[in-house]
């Protein structure tokens, strides 16, 4: 077997796998959950400075979720 | 009785421009894809990978000992030769299902190979033991041997035997 896993020898998904930094990427606002049943609640939780427009991001935050949820599920949360 | 011969050449392989012979736009990835952006694509895989069948499949697949890597870029590959999105997006949507299988992996308590690291990280590079070897020798050319083992005759074999009551010579 090659190299970082592939039969084929380079595998360009280890490469974008390892360059998801998906630890230090910024965070989105979590919902405040202040005041009463009817307070105002912002809808938008976004991170202002992320490019929601680039498919990378969009990628690295799909991956973010399921690996909170794997974490949680090793940490024995889920 | 007939042998079955396995050392035959693989002579079934497509010839040189066989791929040129087909009508323009008759493959599906020579048209356009049916999942155009990311999240599309990505929710193609999510559902596709929900299924129960597949997530069997998949669990056989890693207790082989195939890695996580190699799986998806074969998964991704598929995607794009059935036409349903482009070789940049299945490339861009990689992580994700990467993450997928091994969380699918997890879950079932499977013992996987990422394929993320580089297997020979630990392991002593093959060129250090040849340049290791070659010194080696070089130094054992320099070595005398014969003076070296004649020194050795030279010296005394004197045995002293110990205790307060030791014969001596």
């Amino acid at each position: 077997m090659s190299m970082y896993g592939s039969t084929r020898g380079y595998n360009p998904g280890v490469t974008m796998y390892k360059n998801m930094d998906i630890e230090n990427m910024p965070k989105d606002k979590q919902p405040s959950s202040d005041g009463g049943l009817l307070s105002r609640k912002s809808m938008n939780t976004m991170n202002k400075n992320m490019n929601y427009s680039n498919p990378a991001i969009r990628v690295a935050k799909q991956m973010e979720v399921i690996r909170n949820f794997r974490n949680s599920m090793k940490n024995g949360d889920a | 009785m007939a042998m079955l011969e396995t050392n035959e050449p693989m002579l079934d392989g497509p010839i040189p421009g066989e791929s040129l012979t087909a009508e323009l736009g008759a493959r599906p990835w020579q048209s356009p894809p049916q999942y155009a952006n990311v999240d599309d694509v990505i929710d193609y895989y999510m559902s596709r990978m929900s299924q129960e069948d597949f997530m069997v499949q998949l669990v056989d697949v890693l207790e082989m000992g195939a890695p996580v890597s190699a799986i998806a870029n074969s998964i991704q590959l598929s995607g794009v030769m059935q036409g349903l999105h482009t070789i940049d997006s299945g490339i861009l949507v990689m992580p994700v299902i990467m993450e997928m299988i091994m969380m699918l992996g997890d879950a079932a308590g499977v013992k996987y190979e990422s394929g993320i690291d580089n297997p020979n990280k630990n392991k002593t590079r093959t060129s250090l033991l040849a340049k290791v070897a070659m010194e080696y020798d070089k130094k054992l050319e320099e070595v005398d041997i014969k003076e070296a083992v004649e020194e050795k005759e030279e010296e005394p074999d004197v045995q002293y035997s110990s205790g307060l009551m030791a014969r001596r010579k």
